[in-house]
């Protein structure tokens, strides 16, 4: 299979569909256990307030999964996805909204790719925080 | 307490997993994900692929074995309660599919200072059991505040 993305119908500048979804302490949980990482940062309010948050914070990696499931929607196809780099720059909190999405930033015709910068943002105070930025992925596109 | 430079380079005990089915349904309801192709093989073929995938980010399973295998080195000198995951990175030559058997020998790629915190990246090659390469995993640590002043 390849991507449904055809590399003509894009430009630089596109933007991905935007991807929210709340995030909740069973799945954060639930992501605990099946990456493997059961550090109690993201997963025991007491422990968290001893390190100086206000109470459990989600895993970077649950954030970046979060992009790139954003990213493989958008493509139709998992395998064109070939590469993402990813900056953490604040953590998430339980019970906010996890905002993914892309800009093309790059095209590359003979290998018919794209390079996309992405991100993922909550909203806080009023505010929108990048949580994810600085970052980008190269999709193959159809 | 700064890190110690000269084990740039090092590598560490080959770390495997076996990507099994339920591992990967759990994966991808954990991260959110319901396309169908994370969950049975009829999907994954009816899409071209040889059976069921895991989602992208299932490498992170290996990435967080090799890193602990990093961590736990006492020559490090790795103060864990400083450390924050400050950059990560996947490239895939493929798609992770259920049934895989793959390994990983975690290695220090660099280690070096920047202002008052200093990075440790950690490297692992991802392959089957062909040899065949499936993902490179780069994870960059930032120990804060340990670097020489």
């Amino acid at each position: 299979m390849t991507a449904r993305v055809r590399f003509e119908d894009v430009a630089v500048g596109d933007r991905v569909p935007a991807r929210s979804k709340t995030v909740r302490r069973e799945e954060v949980k639930a992501y605990a256990d099946a990456s493997g990482d059961r550090n109690p940062l993201h997963q025991d309010d007491a422990f968290a307030r001893s390190v100086g948050f206000p109470g459990v914070i989600a895993h970077g990696m649950f954030s970046m999964a979060h992009v790139t499931t954003t990213l493989t929607e958008w493509l139709g196809d998992p395998a064109a996805l070939r590469r993402i780099r990813v900056q953490f720059r604040a953590v998430v909190f339980m019970g906010e909204t996890l905002t993914a999405s892309g800009e093309i930033v790059a095209l590359d015709e003979a290998e018919r790719r794209a390079t996309l910068s992405v991100w993922a943002e909550v909203e806080r105070e009023g505010l929108r925080v990048r949580v994810i930025k600085n970052s980008e992925a190269e999709v193959q596109l159809a | 307490m700064p890190l110690d430079p000269t084990l740039k380079g090092r590598e560490y005990g080959e770390v495997s997993l076996e990507v099994e089915v339920a591992h990967v349904v759990r994966f991808a309801e954990a991260i959110g994900d319901a396309n169908l192709i994370y969950r049975d093989a009829e999907a994954g073929r009816a899409a071209g692929h040889p059976g069921q995938l895991a989602p992208p980010t299932f490498a992170t399973v290996l990435q967080i074995m090799t890193s602990a295998r990093v961590i736990a080195d006492q020559d490090l000198g790795l103060n864990y309660a400083l450390v924050v995951h400050g950059e990560q990175e996947y490239e895939w030559s493929r798609p992770i599919r259920v049934g895989d058997r793959l390994s990983a020998v975690p290695r220090i790629a660099d280690i070096r200072a920047r202002g008052p915190n200093e990075y440790l990246v950690l490297e692992a090659d991802v392959r089957d059991d062909a040899g065949q390469r499936v993902v490179l995993a780069r994870t960059t640590l930032l120990s804060r505040g340990t670097a020489v002043p």
